[in-house]
């Protein structure tokens, strides 16, 4: 994993962004949200945001055992 | 070729040699899984090694060290050998600080050389700010008894010549804060050391055997499924640092870790030039420390790579801010080929400290969450942690690694930095 593709800017290189967060469990507390994490080796849904770019927040799903970008998805869906 | 575990020793090498015989022996295969134990440690890495070998020697308990893979596939083999105890809050120095003291007589208690070498930690200031925080951790430790010193630029030059700390450069280092009873242990004997150390007093260590589950009856763990059946157990122990989040969902537990990927790198050997370990955390961009291996390569690392990741390949960005930090601290060295780079999977907890107390059920055992610090922390946490799983209670010296401390609002923040593994 290299690149990333922002839906707003393109595939760019991977140190323009800045991975937040994975997704908590729906129903998640205040405490798990804040302080738990899901771990998953196949399937992570991640926040993460082009903070050399467009500065979008970004949902990207990513396989973190092979590396590969499943999907990503511009969050707020108004960059365009 | 099984048999008792002979003791290494000059004269044993001498004996053997004149009567002819053999005199190494395999040092920790050959052991078959049998149907019960006192306690089963899932994970022959540093940690999972040194508490069996503590339960074994300390406790007189029936132990079984499981292993997916092989001993010392993980991280205790991938790290950058460096020793230190140089940390700010009191929970974490005291424990660091024991730590460090057993390292000085580990080769002694194993009979095993894993070649502690106390060749200092420098840990340079590159600001008037540094200096300031170098003076804050180094008067907090010293308030606990543990060495520091503090160097100015001209004290730097005497120490490490090969800096050459005064130089002129682009970020002028003012000093540092040095820990000389830091240093490096070499991380493939430490395996191997506890592995011989544990089989000798009856451990079984079982390589190629995953666990897969773990069976409960009333409230209580009664064994583990593994790709080589059932194993009954009286007390289980997780110690899988990187792959805690699976044992999480296991056990249908969520935790406080993010799995994160921290890469290493090792130049060609070059004539010994590096007397010491230094550590450079450039302005807003990244870390690099750097040592210099007994073979003559040059060691480094830096930064987590700064997202969830199980590839153990690291990211080429990551690799060219290591080198740079290198490079900026050395620049004679910038020549020299990299032959090899790696990666091992962390465990990052939520506030930078580790996790060692028991998981859902009474008789089940966490020892994780050692984000940067697992290596240097094993002869500690295998004392402590078996202390624990023996008596059911845990010792002063991990009280505060209780996993409940994150919603009790009791965190070891080191950096400071709140509930995120990486933010720089």
């Amino acid at each position: 994993m290299t690149r990333l593709t922002c839906p707003f800017c393109g595939p760019r290189e991977l140190r323009e962004f800045e991975f937040h967060k994975t997704l908590p469990e729906p129903g998640s507390t205040p405490y798990a949200r804040v302080y738990e994490r899901v771990n998953r080796l196949d399937d992570s849904l991640e926040h993460w945001q082009h903070v050399q770019g467009c500065r979008g927040w970004l949902l990207v799903r990513r396989n973190p055992s092979s590396g590969a970008v499943l999907e990503t998805v511009i969050l707020g869906g108004g960059a365009q | 070729m099984t048999g008792p575990t002979p003791h290494y020793s000059a004269l044993a090498l001498l004996r053997a040699r004149l009567a002819g015989g053999g005199f190494w022996r395999p040092l920790w295969t050959g052991r078959l899984l049998k149907q019960a134990y006192d306690v089963v440690v899932v994970g022959a890495g540093g940690h999972g090694l040194a508490t069996a070998f503590h339960l074994a020697r300390d406790h007189g308990l029936k132990v079984a060290v499981l292993e997916k893979r092989l001993v010392g596939y993980g991280n205790v083999g991938r790290n950058t050998t460096i020793v230190r105890s140089n940390y700010l809050l009191p929970e974490n120095h005291y424990f660091y600080e024991d730590s460090l003291r057993r390292w000085e007589t580990l080769s002694k208690d194993l009979n095993y050389n894993v070649m502690y070498s106390p060749r200092g930690v420098v840990d340079l200031a590159l600001s008037d700010g540094d200096m300031i925080g170098a003076a804050r951790r180094g008067n907090a430790m010293r308030l606990a008894g543990i060495d520091c010193e503090m160097m100015d630029r001209a004290a730097l030059d005497r120490f490490c010549p090969e800096l050459v700390a005064s130089r002129d450069r682009r970020f002028p280092i003012f000093g540092a804060l040095v820990q000389h009873r830091g240093g490096t242990v070499r991380h493939d004997a430490v395996a191997w050391g506890y592995a011989r150390a544990a089989t000798a007093l009856g451990v079984d260590i079982i390589e190629d055997c995953e666990v897969t589950g773990l069976r409960t009856a009333a409230g209580v763990a009664t064994g583990v499924e593994t790709v080589k059946g059932y194993v009954q157990a009286n007390r289980v122990l997780f110690a899988t640092a990187g792959h805690t989040g699976m044992i999480g969902t296991m056990l249908g537990v969520t935790l406080p870790i993010e799995t994160h990927l921290l890469q290493a790198m090792v130049t060609e050997p070059i004539k010994p030039m590096l007397n010491t370990v230094l550590v450079y955390v450039h302005p807003g961009h990244g870390e690099t420390y750097l040592l210099q291996s007994d073979k003559g390569g040059l060691v480094m690392g830096g930064y987590l790579d700064g997202f969830p990741s199980y590839t153990r390949e690291g990211q080429w960005s990551r690799m060219e801010d290591v080198v740079q930090g290198a490079i900026a601290m050395l620049p004679q060295a910038a020549g020299v080929k990299i032959v090899r780079q790696w990666a091992g999977i962390n465990d990052m907890t939520m506030d930078g400290s580790p996790i060692i107390d028991r998981l859902r059920y009474d008789n089940v055992f966490l020892n994780a969450g050692w984000c940067y610090g697992g290596f240097k922390t094993i002869p500690a946490s295998g004392a402590a942690c078996a202390k624990l799983v023996a008596s059911g209670t845990a010792p002063d010296l991990i009280k505060a690694y209780r996993l409940s401390r994150f919603e009790t609002g009791h965190m070891l923040d080191e950096r400071g930095g709140g509930p995120f593994p990486v933010r720089l």
